[in-house]
């Protein structure tokens, strides 16, 4: 086994849709069902410290984000955003944001500068916020077309007006989310994506076909890596080129972080983390972290099913389940020698946990088993 | 209290609702049955000459997607022709000829011919497909397949 897992915290019971760190990563937010708990990082050794929970929402809380100011929004499927101001004495005031749609919201991110926010929703809207100083108010505008379907994931470029969305209708789709006294229009002076961007014009959009997961920006190239339902990764460029790279064991990603600017790292159904490496201008597999290759392995040798049975052949069809039931079975327990991989349940969501010099060197992740992860690259 | 869950809130939107073309890819183009004929009387010939490398790979070549059900029935059952005279013992080394995409397309017409009552008598050999394409290339061929909007 390799040494990837850092440290591994079992915070909740229930799946962790989304994570976010603060700027200092002192902060950590988690979201799990209608609550979103604001947790003290005290290293990798000792588990974080349960600070505040946040508990406006009344549905399922579907994505959380925190901005370089500290400020925390949070979006849910009860239709509503709030915004989190941090005060002197360590508690949140919650501003409740207007989103002004009919669904689910199910992704939020800040830009960059931490003045505006992108919420996305099954409206088949993507509604950007920002304060508004006369009102007193967050306002929210809405980018409409040609969205037909949910957005399930938003990405701001650095310099805070190109947006770019994923979601089930199979377009990535780059936006524009320029806003008129808060964006300057020096940010966008020439960018290779286009010479005007107008609020809500449609830049560029990519047909992928099936459900895009996650997308990313990286800036300085002025590329976008997506990932999508089909078990691809795909990288993406002003041009409109398309790389697509296939997982290499079939199962979706639902996660996609850059790690520098020739690799990717991608996290989904398989459990644990996956790198893509460019090579020449190609894309392709690098390595597997925290790989349960060996587990696998010695349960196949363990069985005494016969061997022409057709799922020797492909060891990933289930073994390690009936291996575990048999076991069951026969002694009343699973014996310990089965190594599990650090996430027992799919990872939702991988976000940036130490970099230097645009080199990521630790991740984290959340997933479905109510666990968040610290990787070393 | 009246079941709300139940309300079908698009009724009230009035800006226009998904349907279900929205979702399919626009192909620009319809290729009719006449304009696909020459390549099932090549598919068929090839098959009956005995070369299935080149018959399944033609067959899986640049399906067509845009045409009607009847017109996609027809080529349906060219293939399902040239799958069902290949012996099982050549399939493996064929799965192997071919390359990412047209991998997906065979996956798609041994799913086809499983769910209509032609495919069905030839159950066993589409089983034996099934088998020796994911001994090639693991599930990736089904993870498309299940994402995958283009219908054959």
């Amino acid at each position: 086994m390799d040494n990837s897992v850092l440290a591994k915290f079992k915070l909740v019971k229930g799946p962790i849709y989304s994570h976010c760190f603060s700027a200092d990563r002192t902060i950590l937010a988690i979201t799990c069902d209608t609550k979103c708990y604001i947790y003290r990082m005290q290293g990798a050794n000792s588990p974080p410290k349960l600070h505040v929970t946040l508990e406006n929402h009344d549905k399922t809380v579907t994505a959380v984000d925190i901005s370089i100011h500290g400020r925390i929004v949070t979006c849910s499927q009860d239709r509503n955003a709030y915004v989190w101001e941090p005060l002197s004495d360590g508690t949140y005031k919650p501003t409740l944001v207007l989103l002004r749609i009919n669904r689910a919201a199910t992704a939020v991110s800040w830009a960059p500068n931490g003045y505006k926010f992108a919420v996305g929703s099954s409206a088949r809207i993507v509604a950007v916020c920002y304060y508004e100083q006369e009102n007193n108010w967050w306002v929210s505008k809405h980018i409409k077309k040609p969205i037909k379907s949910t957005i399930n994931t938003l990405s701001w470029h650095s310099n805070g007006v190109l947006l770019a969305t994923g979601g089930t209708d199979g377009y990535m789709r780059v936006f524009s989310g320029f806003i008129k006294g808060l964006d300057t229009k020096e940010a966008v002076t020439n960018s290779p994506w286009g010479e005007k961007f107008p609020f809500g014009s449609l830049i560029r959009e990519f047909y992928q076909g099936s459900y895009i997961n996650d997308v990313e920006w990286r800036s300085n190239l002025e590329k976008i890596a997506y990932v999508a339902q089909d078990g691809s990764l795909n990288v993406a460029d002003y041009q409109g080129n398309v790389q697509s790279v296939d997982a290499p064991e079939g199962l979706p990603y639902r996660t996609v972080v850059w790690v520098d600017e020739a690799s990717i790292l991608c996290a989904g159904y398989t459990r644990h983390p996956v790198l893509f490496t460019e090579n020449n201008g190609t894309w392709g597999f690098s390595k597997d972290f925290n790989k349960t290759s060996e587990g696998i392995a010695k349960s196949i040798n363990s069985l005494d099913i016969s061997a022409d049975d057709d799922e020797t052949a492909n060891p990933t069809f289930g073994i390690s389940a009936l291996k575990k039931f048999k076991e069951l079975d026969l002694k009343g327990s699973v014996s310990a020698s089965v190594k599990e991989s650090a996430h027992l349940n799919a990872i939702v969501d991988l976000k940036v946990f130490n970099e230097n010099n645009g080199k990521v060197s630790q991740v984290s992740s959340c997933g479905l088993d109510g666990e968040i992860v610290l990787y070393n690259l | 209290m009246e079941d709300w869950r139940r309300i079908d809130i698009d009724a009230f939107d009035p800006e226009a609702r998904l349907r279900p073309e929205d979702l399919v890819p626009n192909y620009g183009t319809t290729i009719t049955l006449s304009e696909l004929q020459p390549k099932i009387s090549q598919l068929r010939s090839l098959a009956s000459s005995g070369d299935m490398s080149s018959a399944i790979q033609l067959a899986t070549s640049e399906p067509p997607y845009s045409a009607d059900e009847q017109t996609k029935h027809q080529y349906f059952l060219a293939v399902l022709e040239a799958l069902a005279q290949t012996r099982q013992t050549d399939m493996a080394k064929v799965v192997k000829s071919l390359d990412r995409a047209q991998k997906d397309v065979l996956v798609k017409y041994i799913y086809k011919g499983m769910s209509l009552p032609e495919g069905k008598k030839q159950g066993g050999i589409l089983l034996a497909w099934f088998e020796n394409l994911t001994q090639d290339s693991g599930v990736n061929p089904i993870v498309h397949y299940i994402s995958d909007r283009r219908t054959v």
